[in-house]
């Protein structure tokens, strides 16, 4: 072997040792970066890859339908497109806006959600809500954009057909769904479900390739309600009709079954369609059947009177003295709106006159008038399936003043709900049993259980006297702009005048008109309650602009329910033993 | 080096286990195929059906939204120019009786 040969191959040892050191050194290097990549960065990693190529989306549940009695639906979920965008990897937060800028005429973006986009993308946010409830066809027109980050997602949107039908019963959902007023809110729980979640997978170009359900939503239950969707509209629209005839300030009109409780209709004006919920006016969002307390005035001398039957120590036959107009109490005297003269006791309620209720109270005590009061709970909710019920305001007797039994009796110094006063007219109604009202019918098919606390309050010797005395009140007294022709008809008239702060006293020129009353007298099968606040026109009494109010609407729902008028109902005769006997 | 020669026989049976197992291998990769593909049908169908169902719910509430009293009311009296009957317009059906809601 030459020299040359052996140097030759000492070079190549060389050189391929060299090569060999370099390679491992790369090697190493390939094996330390992977050791940094998969090992000590694997979390890091992973996450980056699972945000670009995947995300989780929460499904919507199919929130439950809300029907009427009849079956006709009153609110239901329908689906929709919401609009999201997603960061696209290495993109500033401004560029990630002007993206979505883009967008902004097409979505109809107010300057309201530019701005709440602006901050959720300075906050890091990943998905963020751009629009919602847009149309399902729409969808296709976003893809056609070609944004990218930019996807829409299915989700439900809730619908109520009917418009303002009902909307203070219904109540409305947010954005999210979720119940914010009315039955939507208080039977949040029946009607919401169980959200699901959805695993979608994108390419590298952030289409999506693959939706997969990792949790399979729960759809919400279905309600019916006690109301009847065509008793609703008489009422609205009635009540809407008496408060431009009248110009009064707001009003509103309940109509129950006073056997069962149940709610047929609960209208209210100001009004609002809950499609665009929150109302423009803060004046129409209350349920003021059950959120607004008042005086109930002369309503209130049911109760009076429902404690002097009760009482030993008044008869149908005793007279009080009323002839001077007004009785002396502690304070201002309390007046009747014009001479009466020598009233019996029926005559009193009949006429609704101030003076003779007050002697009426004075004899019936407070005692015996406050037990009557709680027995018809008053200061009580009620216990109806709505929120924000109030409680009404009665004063311990502890604390009732001089005058407190004076003004009680004639229903001031005590505030009370349009439903309280109707409960304890259904009560009257029922022959003595209180039954408390309800307003949901069934969940889900199944009926709920009858309400267990129907409880007797009067005996029924009392309310057998006192019904053809409010019915006397509509066919003679006060009340007999609500007589019905062809029905029977039992109610009381309301007048109260309203406290006026800046006077520190009532007013003279600002009241509260209502009637409370239920048809046919036999078989009550409605009762009606209708308030109107501070009416502006000469007329201003219950029983000139509630009652009339309440012969339309029981006319009407009496036809509807298929309740004849019959040609020669029988007149009312309160006879000494209180019972009603036909006219010869 | 003696190569060695295979009888007809062990031929046959050699042809005859890779033809089965290619018959397995086949009808596995059949099997599986035709497994998603009826997964992607059934997706699709579930898919048809939610439509389905929704345009149902759609349909519902769009009677519903028509058929509301106050747009059967409307136009009973603006375009149909009906009233409210007199009372001695009103003819009640024999035999009609008293309903309680």
């Amino acid at each position: 072997m030459s020299i040359a040969l052996i140097q030759y191959r000492k070079n190549v040892r060389k050189r391929t040792r060299i090569l060999a050191f370099v390679l491992a050194l790369w090697t190493l290097a390939v094996l330390a970066r992977l050791v940094q990549l998969q090992i000590f960065g694997h979390a890091r990693s992973r996450a980056q890859v699972t945000q670009q190529t995947q995300a989780k989306f929460e499904i919507s549940p199919q929130r439950g339908t809300i029907y009427d009695r009849k079956g006709n639906i009153l609110a239901q979920s329908i689906s929709s497109l919401t609009v999201y965008d997603s960061p696209m990897a290495g993109e500033s937060s401004a560029q990630r806006m002007a993206r979505v800028r883009k967008l902004e005429t097409f979505l109809g973006l107010s300057a309201n959600d530019l701005e709440r986009i602006r901050s959720a993308m300075d906050r890091g946010a990943g998905n963020i809500v751009l629009k919602r409830k847009l149309n399902l066809e729409d969808d296709a027109k976003i893809r056609a954009l070609g944004v990218p980050g930019v996807f829409a997602r299915e989700e439900k949107m809730r619908f109520y057909p009917q418009g303002d039908l009902a909307s203070h019963i219904l109540g409305s959902v947010g954005v999210d769904n979720a119940g914010l007023a009315g039955v939507e809110f208080k039977h949040e729980a029946t009607l919401q479900g169980k959200k699901g979640q959805q695993l979608v997978l994108r390419d590298a170009h952030r289409r999506e390739y693959r939706f997969e359900t990792l949790v399979e939503p729960q759809r919400g239950n279905d309600l019916v309600l006690t109301i009847d969707s065509t008793i609703q509209y008489f009422a609205q629209k009635a009540l809407e009709g008496a408060i431009q005839k009248y110009r009064a300030s707001w009003g509103t009109v309940i109509i129950s079954h006073p056997a069962t409780g149940e709610v047929l209709a609960m209208a209210n004006w100001p009004s609002y369609d809950p499609n665009s919920y929150p109302p423009e006016s803060k004046e129409a969002e209350p349920n003021r059947s059950i959120q607004y307390m008042f005086d109930p005035g002369s309503t209130f001398k049911i109760v009076t009177a429902s404690a002097a039957l009760e009482s030993p120590d008044i008869s149908l036959s005793d007279v009080f003295d009323c002839r001077k107009g007004f009785i002396e109490t502690a304070g201002a005297p309390i007046r009747d709106h014009k001479n009466f003269g020598i009233l019996t006791f029926p005559e009193v309620i009949i006429h609704s006159s101030n003076v003779g209720t007050v002697e009426v109270g004075r004899r019936v005590g407070a005692g015996a008038l406050y037990q009557m009061i709680k027995a018809f709970k008053f200061g009580e909710r009620t216990g109806i399936e709505l929120p924000a019920e109030a409680l009404g305001k009665v004063h311990p007797l502890a604390e009732w003043t001089r005058r407190s039994l004076d003004s009680v009796s004639i229903g001031y110094e005590i505030s009370v709900t349009a439903l309280q006063v109707l409960q304890a007219m259904n009560t009257i109604a029922n022959r003595g049993v209180l039954v408390p009202p309800r307003i949901v019918k069934a969940v889900q098919g199944q009926p709920l259980p009858a309400v267990a606390n129907d409880s007797r309050i009067l005996t029924e010797e009392t309310a057998r006297r006192l019904i053809p005395i409010l019915e006397k009140a509509v066919l003679d007294g006060t009340g007999q702009s609500a007589m019905a022709k062809g029905y029977t008809v039992a109610g009381k008239t309301g007048t109260t005048q309203k406290y006026d702060p800046d006077l520190k006293g009532f007013s003279s020129s600002k009241h509260m008109a209502s009637f409370v009353g239920f048809v046919p007298v036999e078989t009550p099968v409605l009762s009606i309650i209708v308030v109107l606040d501070e009416p502006k026109t000469d007329e201003y009494y219950g029983g000139q602009v509630a009652a009339p109010v309440f012969r339309e609407i029981a006319v009407r729902v009496l036809r509807y329910l298929n309740i004849h008028p019959r040609p020669d109902p029988r007149p009312a005769i309160v006879a000494a033993n209180g019972l009603k006997e036909a006219e010869q | 080096m003696v190569r060695k020669k295979f009888r007809r026989n062990e031929l046959v049976f050699g042809a005859l286990a890779v033809l089965l197992a290619i018959l397995v291998l086949t009808f596995y990769l059949w099997h599986i195929t035709e497994n998603i593909r009826l997964g992607y049908a059934i997706g699709e169908a579930e898919n048809q059906k939610e439509n389905i169902r929704d345009d149902i719910k759609k349909l519902e509430t769009k009677k519903a939204a028509l058929s509301s009293l106050e747009r059967v009311e409307k136009r009973a009296r603006e375009e149909l120019k009906l009233t409210d009957p007199r009372d001695d317009q009103i003819v009640y059906e024999d035999g009609g009786r008293n309903r309680i809601p």
